[in-house]
């Protein structure tokens, strides 16, 4: 009678590590230890880890059809449905049009624009794109077009950016910056998380 | 007969608790499913994601809240909606007490997107709750799939031949 020299052994109970360490040394197929060993269980375990796996697939494949448009945007770095609204919203308004990343980017690295962070100043301290100038939407309502002026010169290319696409400060500020004169204005909605994220220099402090 | 009506007292509470914490979940779904890019703009307001995964997020998660909601709600795998649930809620918890330490002033996005702000104090005692619904359902759902203790049947004299 042939035994093996692990029976009886404490690795040898089922249910416990001693069963994957004898299901490999007796050679069992590579899925039936990695059930045994990794999740310890049973197959009705193994059934509910498969149930939860084909919820999680559905939801992302209903989730990613259902907002296929906005994603596809999204990747593109087009502008959101929320701010194309917004830009349409207003009667008449002068509108600053949309600009991606790669353009603010391009811009950036040439000089050609002045960058415009529209966050508050601490917001601005806390990080901006590196060169950004601070002007925070709330300053920039209270002050003449004058005062603008002096610190943004009328003929530049202007790039106003916030927080994001949850953000609508900069779209604001660009609506004011194009009432007060400006005719080159841009908004980067993106804004700082995702020039952040891209890796591209940021600084921080008040200047 | 004291023992019975405690069990069916306990099982009412389970299936009411399940269904509660299922329509709240379909309730935070369809608000969500109904404006993604509000969703998207309250995901990143976190600061734990980048750009694009925030989207991404926005676009399957109220979708996996839905699904789930359904399965508490309808009975149909209790066990495998109760574990997404619980996962899901511990999900949002280390991403809330996040916003916490790092002094995040955001509203928590959870429910109405753009509506009154919930301070992630709130969020964080009501995802609590919710951790303890799902818990309660978890265990009584798997207490009551255990097999009761039948009782004897009666016994019924065997007709006699005339």
């Amino acid at each position: 009678m042939v035994t093996s020299r692990h029976e009886g052994s404490p690795l040898c109970k089922r249910g416990n590590r001693g069963d994957l360490l004898f299901a490999l040394r007796r050679g069992r197929r590579w899925r039936k230890v990695i059930a045994s060993g990794i999740f310890m269980t049973d197959r009705k375990h193994l059934a509910i880890l498969g149930e939860i796996v084909l919820v999680v697939v559905i939801s992302a494949a209903a989730g990613l059809f259902w907002n296929r448009t906005l994603l596809l945007g999204a990747w593109q770095g087009e502008l959101t449905p929320s701010a194309q609204a917004a830009q349409q919203g207003e009667q008449g308004d002068p509108l600053p049009m949309p600009i991606g990343l790669a353009q603010v980017k391009e811009l950036h690295d040439g000089k050609q624009a002045v960058i415009v962070d529209a966050r508050s100043a601490a917001s601005f301290a806390e990080g901006h794109i590196a060169g950004a100038l601070s002007l925070p939407l709330e300053q920039v309502r209270k002050d003449s077009a004058a005062t603008l002026k002096a610190k943004v010169p009328a003929t530049a290319t202007i790039i106003a950016y916030c927080n994001g696409f949850s953000c609508h400060d900069s779209m604001d500020l660009g609506k004011l910056l194009m009432r007060a004169g400006y005719g080159s204005v841009y908004v980067y909605e993106g804004g700082f998380p995702e020039w952040r994220d891209a890796g591209y220099p940021t600084a921080t402090g008040r200047t | 007969m004291k023992g019975d009506s405690s069990y069916l007292d306990s099982r009412c509470l389970s299936v009411a608790v399940r269904v509660v914490l299922g329509g709240i979940f379909i309730y935070a779904a369809i608000l969500k499913i109904a404006d993604p890019v509000a969703f998207a703009g309250s995901v990143a307001a976190y600061r734990i994601l980048p750009y694009f995964a925030n989207y991404l997020v926005a676009a399957v998660l109220p979708f996996l809240e839905l699904i789930c909601g359904c399965l508490l709600v309808t009975g149909y795998r209790v066990r495998t909606g109760t574990l997404i649930v619980l996962a899901m809620n511990l999900v949002f918890i280390v991403a809330l007490t996040s916003a916490l330490a790092r002094g995040l002033d955001i509203d928590c996005g959870c429910f109405k997107q753009g509506g009154e702000k919930t301070s992630p104090w709130v969020a964080l005692g009501r995802d609590l709750v919710l951790l303890a619904m799902t818990i309660f359902v978890l265990k009584t759902e798997r207490s009551s799939r255990q097999p009761q203790s039948k009782p004897e049947p009666a016994v019924v004299p065997y007709p006699e031949e005339p």
